[in-house]
């Protein structure tokens, strides 16, 4: 069914690239709907605002299509955007097995995919069209065990992960940074996405002696084992994943249940930090009325860095990649630079709530971490 | 693990077991009245927890305080599932049930999505946060008040069903909705309030889950999935059984998951589906009707 739709896309490109006259367009893929539906949503209000702060004179067109939860979904979404003349690039789905099915049809059809999926396998296939903003496991996992082990001195960790793509290619990612780090991993439990009690496993990893608690888990599991941590009185630092510093997963808890508990993050621009970080953070709360995360800020920095290689007069998907591929890019989260295999980003962040408030406070910048590239 | 731990653990069981226990016994009230799934049960539940949020934000007073209203507007919402998903497919195979209460699913799906989005969001608390401590274990308030309002719904629900005529007229339906039509009993009526009630109850359960585990627009599917499972453990058409299975499906959530490990546990459970499908296909406390859907 994949190829068959894959036919079909492929068929639909020689229209797609036909006109001149049309306006520059740069689709946004994104899972709209479904369990990815919060980052999704991020990744386009980024994509959005990027697009609609335009570049001089161009005339820019998007389109907003939902890739929902399925590979075959986002292939027919795919399909639809590269139906329209003129596009040359695609704000492409945060969803690790979408991405997969979506890119050796964008290879072909040669336009670039703009990503923040964090899934490391995306670029090491060779592909030559694929672009992550968001930095890769390798980074932000790294980052995570050196704050446990250098800054918070703990060596013990009992380790959550979910049982989806995302949590387990994080927990490899972890485990080898821990284990690199001198620290012992005392307790590992993964966690399907419906488990509503977290209380068993939290006893577990008391049990077994550890002295850090670290989460490799979604949006929602994660503020449900942060909670209940907090009522069970657990008593151990919590170092989440990416998903503990989106503001969204902060509003689930009281701020007396956040106490001691840090995050990483490509960038957190609720919290701030740089000039540029920051205008980002107030136009996105006066466009879309809420807080930004760090994935709607590597999405627009994403789209941004395209919207540059239109400035300086690229007008082929071929002279986008070429830009995105070869140049640099301040933007308002970080520097982007490839790797020479897609992996735009290179730095991480720990977030740190203080107990008073769900705003965290920058706790450690890591730029460009030793041994994550 | 220490016996402390083991009381918390046993007490989380109980708590988020009554909440599951409401859901299975909406589930099997629809089943017991048209003899078809509706697949929509889960989704309801959902809604439920969004309507607390919802009502939340435009007067915050504790969750006991919105209930009687969530359990009228969940109702109503039942009496139109009913009415659009079920009664003009009444006399078509259970199948064509089936696929129109998933088609209305996946609309409550996408709909509250499009009115909530897609973050997890917390309802409101049942009662003024608390909890007490003793024997090793912290008794949480909020869990405390899920047990007791799940056992005064469960209580109000099996009173109605086996103590007013409202009840029996439900049970004839149920049991032979043509002979209930021939003694004078509108069974189109009744199917309705079959589904008001099962909304109902599955609203309540949404507000109940709402503020501990939060609620998200997609998480109906896996408790629709826990609800079938305790009714094929309990026996299909059977309150008691429902309500038991419910139970032993968090035992399983909570308990094996805490002696072995989720993944493990939630295996385990399902090879225990497995089992009183192959050894007592007819449930622990058999089927009411014998007639499987």
């Amino acid at each position: 069914m994949r190829n068959v739709i894959a036919a079909i896309v492929l068929s639909s490109i020689p229209l797609a690239l036909a006109s001149a006259a049309e306006p520059l367009r740069l689709p946004i893929v994104v899972p709209i709907t479904g369990p990815l539906a919060l980052e999704g949503a991020s990744q386009r209000n980024g994509a959005l605002l990027a697009i609609e702060e335009g570049a001089g004179g161009l005339e820019l067109a998007t389109e907003e299509i939902d890739t929902a939860a399925s590979a075959e979904a986002a292939l027919t979404a795919l399909a639809r955007a590269l139906s329209r003349p003129n596009v040359l690039a695609v704000a492409a789905t945060i969803f690790g097995p979408q991405m997969l099915a979506m890119m050796p049809v964008a290879e072909q059809a040669r336009v670039p995919l703009i990503t923040v999926s964090g899934t490391a396998r995306l670029t090491e296939l060779g592909h030559h069209f694929v672009f992550r903003f968001f930095p890769a496991d390798p980074v932000v996992k790294l980052a995570q065990a050196r704050y446990v082990v250098e800054d918070a001195k703990r060596s013990r960790v009992a380790l959550l992960y979910q049982t989806t793509a995302y949590g387990q290619s994080g927990r490899d990612a972890l485990g080898e940074a821990f284990r690199k780090l001198g620290a012992s991993i005392v307790h590992e439990e993964g966690l399907a996405l419906g488990v509503k009690d977290m209380a068993p496993a939290l006893a577990k990893a008391k049990s077994a002696g550890a002295d850090v608690l670290v989460l490799q888990l979604h949006s929602g599991p994660t503020a449900l084992a942060v909670k209940q941590a907090a009522a069970m009185k657990l008593g151990l630092p919590i170092v989440a994943g990416s998903a503990m510093h989106q503001p969204s997963t902060a509003a689930l808890l009281e701020p007396a249940e956040l106490a001691g508990v840090c995050a990483e993050s490509g960038s957190a621009p609720a919290t701030g930090g740089t000039p540029e970080l920051e205008r980002f953070a107030a136009a996105y709360r006066k466009r879309f009325g809420s807080e930004p995360d760090g994935f709607a800020a590597a999405q627009y920095d994403g789209m941004r860095m395209a919207i540059a290689a239109l400035a300086k007069g690229a007008r082929t998907p071929d002279a986008v990649r070429e830009y995105l591929a070869g140049q640099s890019h301040q933007g308002a989260a970080m520097s982007y630079r490839s790797d020479g295999k897609g992996n735009m980003a290179h730095d991480a962040v720990i977030v740190c709530y203080d107990g008073q408030s769900r705003t965290p406070r920058l706790a450690k910048r890591y730029a460009n971490p030793p041994g994550a590239r | 693990m220490d016996a402390g731990s083991v009381l918390q653990l046993g007490f989380n069981a109980l708590s988020l077991g009554c909440a599951y226990a409401l859901v299975a016994l909406g589930f099997v009230l629809v089943i017991n009245a048209v003899g078809a799934v509706n697949f929509a049960h889960g989704d309801l539940v959902m809604a439920g927890g969004f309507l607390a949020v919802a009502a939340a934000q435009i007067w915050p007073a504790p969750g006991i305080l919105i209930l009687p209203a969530l359990l009228v507007i969940m109702a109503a919402m039942g009496v139109v599932l009913g009415a659009v998903a079920y009664l003009p497919l009444a006399k078509r195979p259970p199948s064509a049930v089936f696929v129109s209460t998933i088609a209305v699913g996946i609309m409550l799906q996408n709909g509250a999505n499009a009115l909530f989005g897609a973050a997890p969001r917390a309802g409101p608390a049942l009662v003024v946060p608390g909890h007490w401590t003793g024997a090793g274990a912290a008794f949480d308030r909020q869990s405390l008040a899920v047990i007791v309002v799940s056992l005064i719904l469960a209580g109000a629900f099996r009173f109605v069903l086996t103590r007013t005529q409202l009840g029996r007229s439900l049970r004839a339906v149920a049991a032979d909705a043509e002979m209930a039509r021939a003694l004078g009993i509108d069974a189109r009526l009744h199917i309705l309030g079959a589904f008001a009630a099962a909304a109902a109850l599955a609203g309540a359960a949404g507000l109940l889950l709402s503020q501990r585990y939060f609620v998200t627009p997609t998480e109906g599917t896996g408790l629709m999935l826990k609800a079938y499972i305790a009714v094929v453990i309990g026996g299909w058409g059977r309150w008691g059984g429902a309500v038991l299975g419910a139970l032993f499906v968090a035992a399983f959530e909570v308990l094996v998951a805490a002696w072995l490990a989720q993944p493990l546990a939630e295996a385990l459970l399902c090879a225990a589906v497995l089992a009183v499908l192959f050894v007592r296909p007819q449930g622990v406390f058999g089927e009411t009707h014998g007639r499987r859907a």
